[in-house]
């Protein structure tokens, strides 16, 4: 990894706390259809551990928590890897440099999950997800997609990416349809 | 193909469904089903184990289900005791450790064994299972399950080549149907018309319930055993000619084409050119039938019709009884219900009963030489596949 400024805020302050603080107050409101303030048990929970003491790539949250998607790139060879890495898939150096991701995206499939959410989701349902063409940049992520129901949603559509707060001093990424406002602008 | 011959001498499968039993009395009950169809075996004479279980930490809470599945079955393993793990190929896993440790010479008669307990009081904490088999922490925070990724399989599929649901809904039909000739399925005794199954409520659109294999309990053992040991068992061996896997992403992002599986190309043609056949050869196959769409994809992947035929394949009958070949003649993934662990077995007894003579003439293909067995797993980012012949490798 590149060198770059610490981390700017610290989760949990007691290393020694197999826990996570609670949620603030005003968590469940911050974003509509976010999980609830109880958090899952670890094994339970689809969101990763995020910080500097738990994952290598702290700085993908760190970045995500500022309103910038990125991910890491091989500097041989230029190649932009999605998920980001610790180590190159194709060359296998461990010196990775992070970039920022385009901030719009075109969708090439979607669908919607209107039974079986999984624990925790259960009272999004019905919600959209999306295979979405980053413009720019040759990676299609995969995502949620919020800001209209899947009915009015079309391949070749724009979608922007945005991240959010899960409720518990994470975050995480996913796309928002239309153009209406958004999350935090991405760098 | 070299090295000893291997065959596949008999099996048997337990009820599959929403059983009101556990992951362990289930193995009992495989044990159990195993020794009455093979009444020459002596539970002494199995010197291996191989136990097929996708997520067994996560439906029963249980690890280190190996040694508890032989206890259950009442074996006590001597050479090779293993779990295998591909989720929803984790029992063609067993099949194949199993085929390869006879093959090497390090195991005579070995037991393949796959149970799955799916079905929970909380249906969100058996959605969770599920969703871990994809990439968790990047597809799983979206609420990546297998529903939604297939759906978009379709989605595509109809984009690209004009697919219905008209022809999703005659692979459902034709699988329910067989389904309907099998008493361990699912769905025995229910019918599903097409006009019936177009009704029935969206889950991922477009895939209605009627596209979507269940969450199902079951489990299913088969018996493989060296050359010179086949005959003390069975007088209509079958025999393993050809396998063959591949894999090449697992993070959605990496999937490439939704509609043109590359993978199982690869895997067919290792396994098809190893049995010294091309799948024109093939008089039956148990294909993965997760998802109505996933055996449109498969008949095209495995060439039996050409890129973007697969729904008209299905509509014209070209997978049934008078067809091409018979598909899923078990009643399928979705007929049958799809007990991860234990799906890839209850292919396998299949293949032995058809080569046998003993299912049902409404499924029976006629007189078979060949069979091939697929099994996808997860966002159909590893396909496996196995042949097996009637005839002994020349
Ligand atoms: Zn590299």
């Amino acid at each position: 990894m590149s060198p770059e400024a610490p981390p700017r805020r610290a989760r949990a302050a007691d290393p020694r706390l197999d826990t996570v603080p609670p949620p603030p107050a005003d968590a469940a409101t911050k974003s509509a259809g976010d999980r609830s303030s109880v958090r899952p048990p670890y094994l339970l929970d689809f969101f990763p551990l995020e910080s500097e003491r738990e994952t290598r790539l702290h700085r993908f949250y760190e970045r995500l928590a500022e309103g910038r998607l990125s991910t890491t790139r091989c500097p041989k060879e230029g190649t932009l890897h999605w998920p980001p890495r610790t180590a190159c898939p194709s060359c296998h150096t461990e010196e990775l440099e992070w970039v920022d991701l385009p901030e719009r995206g075109t969708i090439y499939a979607f669908s919607a999950v209107l039974a079986g959410a999984p624990l925790g989701m259960e009272a999004d349902l019905p919600f959209a997800v999306g295979l979405v063409d980053l413009d720019g940049a040759p990676l299609r992520l995969f995502g949620r997609i919020e800001g209209a129901s899947y009915t009015d949603l079309r391949i070749g559509e724009t979608v922007r990416v945005e991240s959010y707060e899960v409720g518990d001093g994470r975050v995480f990424y996913r796309f928002r349809a239309g153009p209406g406002p958004g999350g935090p602008p991405v760098a | 193909m070299s090295g000893r011959a291997v065959a596949l001498v008999g099996g048997a499968t337990t009820r599959f469904g929403v059983r009101p039993t556990t992951w362990a009395e289930m193995a009992q009950e495989a044990g159990a089903a195993l020794f009455r169809a093979i009444p020459e075996l002596r539970a002494d004479e199995c010197d291996s184990l191989f136990v097929g279980a996708a997520e067994p930490e996560r439906f029963a809470f249980q690890s280190h289900v190996a040694p508890l599945a032989a206890e259950q079955m009442g074996l006590r393993p001597r050479r090779i005791l293993q779990r295998t793990e591909l989720a929803c190929a984790s029992g063609q896993s067993a099949i194949r450790s199993a085929y390869a440790a006879i093959a090497a010479g390090l195991s005579d008669i070995a037991v393949a064994v796959g149970v799955e307990k799916m079905n929970l009081p909380s249906m969100a904490e058996a959605n969770s299972a599920m969703g871990c088999v994809m990439d968790r922490p990047w597809d799983g925070p979206h609420g990546a399950t297998a529903p939604p990724f297939f759906a978009m399989v379709a989605q595509r599929h109809m984009l690209e080549y004009g697919t219905t649901e008209e022809q999703l809904a005659a692979v459902s039909e034709k699988n329910h149907r067989f389904a309907n000739t099998n008493p361990t399925a699912q769905f025995y005794a229910k019918s599903f018309t097409r006009d019936k199954l177009l009704r029935l409520p969206l889950v991922a659109p477009p895939l209605r319930l009627g596209d979507c294999s269940s969450m199902t309990d079951g489990a299913a053992a088969v018996l493989l055993v060296g050359e010179e040991f086949a005959s003390r068992f069975t007088d209509t061996p079958v025999w393993v000619r050809g396998t063959g896997q591949y894999s090449d992403f697992h993070n959605l992002a990496n999937a490439g084409s939704l509609t043109d599986w590359v993978g199982l190309k690869h895997a067919a043609r290792e396994a098809l050119g190893r049995a010294g056949i091309t799948v024109r050869d093939l008089d039956l196959a148990e294909i993965h039938d997760c998802f109505t769409i996933s055996e449109i994809v498969e008949y095209e992947a495995l060439g039996l019709c050409g890129p973007g035929e697969g729904g008209p394949f299905a509509a014209d009958g070209r997978g049934d009884v008078g067809g091409d070949l018979v598909v899923n003649p078990r009643g399928g993934l979705l007929g049958c219900g799809h007990p991860l662990g234990a799906t890839g077995i209850g292919q396998a007894v299949e293949v032995y009963q058809q080569f046998a003579h003993q299912v049902p003439p409404s499924r029976q293909a006629p007189d078979p030489e060949w069979a091939l067995v697929h099994n996808l797993s997860g966002s159909a980012n590893v396909h496996s596949v196995m042949v097996y012949g009637r005839g002994r490798a020349a």
